[in-house]
């Protein structure tokens, strides 16, 4: 029952925008809201008081480190987000491929420095392991189990591509990176496995980017995810 | 009118998105502009750790709770409505919000409830502003106008705010009747509004 008479709700109004109801007191007072103009009118000439007493606390400095720390994630979660999105036209405009090594070798400092776990087994004569890969988003982690010549890509706590965005898969062979044709979106958990559907022999890493739909042949934008078969 | 700004690139802006307002800045956040984001950082980070030591009272708490929300306002800026408010205000509210959560899921209740007169301001040397002045004008006002009301007004005032704690927990701690908590609130919170006339934002 979120309802209840204005007068029987008018000593609740300061609770509220105090934030001292509880979260299920605050959601009953909330629905209350929707039906009592009077109880609305009250929270907005009380709400003004309270969201100024911040202002009366001690004023400190934030720490640098804080800043370095949120600055460095949005940098990274920046860097998803516009992936693929190419600079304008002008003086900065590179050729595909060197904007492509221009953007990798930025990617590759901002990638956090995780050593790759790889733990090898024998079975039936083919060798598995797991490779932890290299991830730019925050919180999120992806590792390649390689059996053979075969690999699954796992992917865990990755946000969403950009609207009208995929992520594509990529295996680097020598120098050359190659489009492979796996392209994936993620679970709303951030999930998904993938097949890569090329053999692995000589591919020197597996790499993912955010690309328009429908994929790139050439990448357009700086990996999220790297896992380095060595 | 940003188009002068890349989407998301713009570090090398970083003087030109100076200059604009906070509530064009959430446009280009929204869009994904991390310099723009900067900014806005810049801006509103001391105010919001000050708030969020003062609620936690403690320096890895106040910055968990001060990253959350900057976290939060650059994932979800499309959500920053002006109508509610300066973007100061909106996301001190933020900061508000997640301090009360942390402080809730704490076993341990060591919270800091009491304003501590001694503590020193440690405000940031930068050029005294018009704004800067504007914004301590405003907060030497709300700390007369609290500081004005009996006690046992401001004193469940701070608790609730900057305590986190629910007009229950204030009740059994005091041993008062809850309807009387909640009494001293609406009380404390009706004269401070006379006190500071009508709402007058320092916006920047």
């Amino acid at each position: 029952m979120s309802g209840g008479q204005h007068s029987e709700r008018g000593d609740d109004v300061a609770a509220y925008v105090l934030g001292a109801l509880t979260e299920d007191e605050a959601r009953d007072f909330a629905s209350h809201l929707r039906e009592c103009a009077a109880c609305r009118e009250d929270v907005a000439a009380l709400q003004h008081v309270a969201d100024s007493l911040p202002s009366a606390v001690p004023q400190r400095s934030a720490p640098k480190e804080l800043r370095g720390r949120v600055l460095a994630t949005v940098a990274s979660e920046a860097e998803l987000r516009n992936a693929g999105r190419r600079p304008e036209a002008g003086s900065r405009a590179r050729a595909p491929r060197e904007r492509w090594q221009w953007r990798f070798a930025t990617a590759g400092l901002a990638l956090a420095l995780v050593a790759a776990v790889a733990v090898i087994a024998f079975s039936g004569g083919q060798s598995r392991r797991v490779i932890q890969a290299h991830v730019s988003a925050p919180g999120a982690s992806a590792s390649l189990r390689v059996v053979g010549t075969r690999g699954q890509l796992q992917v865990e706590g990755m946000p969403q591509t950009p609207a009208g965005r995929v992520y594509e898969l990529w295996v680097q062979r020598g120098r050359h990176v190659h489009a492979t044709d796996a392209l994936f979106n993620v679970t709303s958990a951030g999930r998904a496995s993938v097949g890569v559907p090329v053999s692995l022999a000589g591919v020197r890493a597996v790499m993912v980017t955010a690309e328009p739909r429908g994929g790139s042949p050439e990448p357009t934008s700086a990996p999220v995810i790297v896992a380095t078969l060595g | 009118m940003f188009n002068s700004l890349r989407p998301g690139g713009g570090e090398r802006s970083g003087a030109h998105l100076n200059v604009l307002a906070d509530e064009e800045l959430m446009q280009l956040v929204y869009r994904g502009n991390a310099a723009a984001f900067e900014v806005v950082y810049d801006r509103h980070a001391d105010a919001a750790y000050s708030l969020a030591m003062r609620m936690c009272g403690q320096r890895s708490l106040a910055e968990d709770v001060v990253q959350e929300a900057f976290l939060s306002l650059w994932r979800s800026g499309a959500r920053y409505d002006r109508n509610r408010g300066s973007v100061r205000k909106w996301t001190l509210g933020i900061v508000h919000n997640r301090a009360i959560d942390a402080l809730r899921r704490r076993a341990v209740r060591d919270r800091r409830v009491v304003v501590d007169e001694t503590i020193e301001e440690r405000v940031p040397a930068r050029e005294r502003t018009e704004l800067e002045f504007a914004r301590r004008d405003e907060a030497r006002e709300i700390r007369e106008a609290l500081q004005q009301l009996p006690r046992e007004q401001s004193h469940v005032i701070e608790l609730a705010y900057f305590g986190g704690m629910t007009h229950t927990e204030i009740a059994s701690m005091l041993g008062t009747p809850i309807g009387t908590v909640k009494g001293r609130m609406r009380l404390g919170l009706e004269k401070m509004r006379a006190a500071l006339g009508e709402p007058g934002e320092v916006v920047g």
